[in-house]
């Protein structure tokens, strides 16, 4: 299904995929504060073993 | 060119890998209901292990090496448009990684080999199965020497030019199971058959588990390789649309290679075998793995955006719901980078050196390998599968309607058993135990999980039948279908590549120092200092 111009493709095929950068930082910072959730949030408050 | 031959060689592989799969996905379910305690009468510590053992080495060795084989052949022939070489050959690596599989059935299916698909020693099993497994792995080094000679063939009949981008990638992973496979091969020749025919009375289960630390990281991306290289070389196309780049699709594959041998201590934080320094240094090359990981998921979703914009798709995120969601390669990419990135995170947890004592030996492990191996891999083999099936068979796809429920399923059963499977872990429930019904609060407050997990393991292996029966169904088709793969083009094609991301020569001398540097004095400690050997363990 190609519904786009032969100008627009051109254009798309030369842009920045803004799409994905933003996903890549969303998936990327949201990586980020789960993984500083689960050290301070689960792992630290477990304390020492023993 | 006629390939005929070719492609009765690459189906019969992957009806193999399907066979095995279909076999270990009933063993799954068994061990789900089995180890939950709510039904008595199929507790039994001997068939659990006996299955257990089975279900990893069918799901890890035999699914996962024979469709990479039966893949690569196709690869190869497609790509560079040249006969499988020395197809005699092909059929006697085909020959010898079968019957290594026969012969390590008989003992694991009569529970002689209860000793998981890792094989740690002093667990040990019958001569057999390690030979078995030898066998499995000998057979899959004709496959390498296959791709790496036509791959050399190609580039004499093309001197300079970019070698095609899925036959590098696959070439590339030939000579990374070379590599991977060289640490597992040394145990087993060495330690594991002279042990089991009683040739030596005792073995070294440290020098033992840093060999099979060699191989046990680096076997993931020889899994994971052919997933992504449909990512890159498939994919793209079926969605309508460019591979974003296929110069970073090399450096990734290069980098995956490279980054994803010398880490393997990771899987042995909490063993005393190593000193701290090895460990770290292996912790921080397997964070390394991670920037690969990230440039393949920025190029493989740059490239579905760049189909969705040309589907009509507009504005940050609008290109996704113009992809073609009824492509199932294209739907089990989807499905698979969704639990890449759940996935992902829970191995950026295992990874963390002191994080990862929280769930070393818990259920988050089995949940995080599931996800990942069960998940991300074994979705995309599934999205091949539909798309080789018509072209291997010349028959179309029986039900692509089926094909999408399929994909659907698998991916809601999977997300099903593994979430309790991490939290589990996180509430300290062991895994590789056969009960976990004790009787005490702590493990009552695990049933409602369990219950959640019989349900998905349920949903699971209703989809590993729909796959079966809609590849069976395919193959005995009266209709007749003409196609042949299509592979992606890039944006801009590689003119004129340097010779480091068009070749493997400088590459395989990095591997050998970053290899000597992280496992040479690991392995050299056991000859230099009093070591003491275990007897046999086992069920």
């Amino acid at each position: 299904m190609n519904s786009v111009s032969e100008e627009e493709r051109k254009k798309i095929l030369e842009s920045s995929p803004v799409g994905t950068w933003a996903l890549m930082l969303i998936v990327g910072g949201g990586m980020v504060i789960a993984w500083l959730l689960m050290y301070y949030g689960v792992f630290l408050p477990r304390g020492h073993i023993g | 060119m006629s390939n005929t031959e070719e492609k009765k060689l690459a189906l019969t592989h992957l009806w193999v890998a399907f066979a095995a799969f279909a076999l270990a996905a009933v063993m799954g379910l068994y061990q789900v209901v089995e180890r939950s305690g709510f039904f008595g009468f199929l507790e039994s510590r001997e068939v659990y292990y006996a299955s257990v053992s089975t279900h990893g080495v069918l799901m890890g060795f035999v699914l996962t090496t024979f469709f990479i084989m039966g893949f690569g052949y196709y690869v190869a022939t497609s790509s560079l448009k040249l006969p499988v070489w020395n197809k005699s050959f092909a059929w006697a690596g085909f020959g010898v990684s079968l019957l290594g599989v026969v012969l390590a059935a008989l003992p694991l299916l009569g529970g002689a080999a209860s000793v998981l698909f890792t094989f740690y020693p002093p667990m040990k099993a019958h001569p057999l199965f390690y030979i078995g497994a030898t066998l499995l792995v000998v057979g899959s080094w004709f496959w390498c020497v296959s791709m790496i000679v036509m791959y050399m063939q190609w580039k004499k009949a093309n001197p300079g030019a970019p070698v095609p981008l899925a036959m590098f990638a696959t070439t590339g992973n030939a000579m990374l199971w070379l590599w991977t496979s060289a640490g597992v091969a040394v145990e087993v020749l060495f330690q594991l058959i002279p042990w089991s025919l009683g040739w030596i009375d005792s073995i070294d289960p440290g020098l033992a588990r840093t060999l099979f630390a060699w191989t046990l990281h680096p076997i993931v991306y020889f899994w994971l390789i052919p997933t992504y290289t449909a990512f890159y070389c498939l994919v793209p196309k079926q969605a309508g649309g460019y591979l974003f780049s296929d110069e970073m699709a090399r450096a990734a594959f290069i980098l995956l290679i490279v980054f994803s041998l010398p880490i393997g201590f990771h899987h042995l934080y909490m063993d005393p075998e190593q000193a701290h320094g090895w460990k770290i240094l292996h912790a921080i090359g397997t964070f390394v793995v991670t920037l690969p990981t990230f440039v393949t998921g920025f190029t493989v979703i740059a490239s579905l955006e760049i189909a969705g914009r040309l589907n009509g798709g507009k504005g940050l995120f609008g290109w996704i719901a113009a992809l073609p969601w009824t492509n199932p390669m294209v739907l089990a990419i989807i499905l698979g980078l969704l639990m890449l990135i759940f996935g992902g995170f829970g191995g950026l947890v295992n990874a963390s050196y002191a994080m990862n004592a929280m769930v070393h030996n818990t259920a988050w492990v089995s949940g995080h390998f599931h996800l990942i191996f069960g998940g991300t891999t074994i979705i995309m083999y599934f999205g091949i599968a539909y798309y080789f099936w018509p072209i291997l068979t010349g028959k179309p796809l029986h039900s692509p309607s089926l094909a999408i429920t399929q994909l659907w399923s698998w991916f809601i059963g999977m997300i099903i058993m593994t979430t309790p499977w991490h939290i589990l872990g996180l509430l300290g429930q062991p895994r590789r135990i056969d009960s976990v019904n004790y009787n005490n609060l702590l493990t009552l407050s695990w049933e409602p999980y369990e219950v959640t997990m019989i349900f998905g393991g349920l949903i699971l292996l209703v989809s590993s039948g729909l796959l079966v029966y809609n590849l069976y169904k395919t193959q005995i088709g009266g209709e007749s279908y003409q196609g042949e793969v299509e592979y992606a083009e890039p944006i801009h094609a590689p003119s004129d590549l340097p010779e480091y991301l068009n070749s493997f020569k400088v590459w395989n001398i990095i591997i050998a120092v970053f290899m000597l540097i992280a496992f040479g004095y690991p392995i050299l400690q056991f000859f230099r200092m009093e070591t003491f050997g275990s007897g046999a363990w086992g069920v």
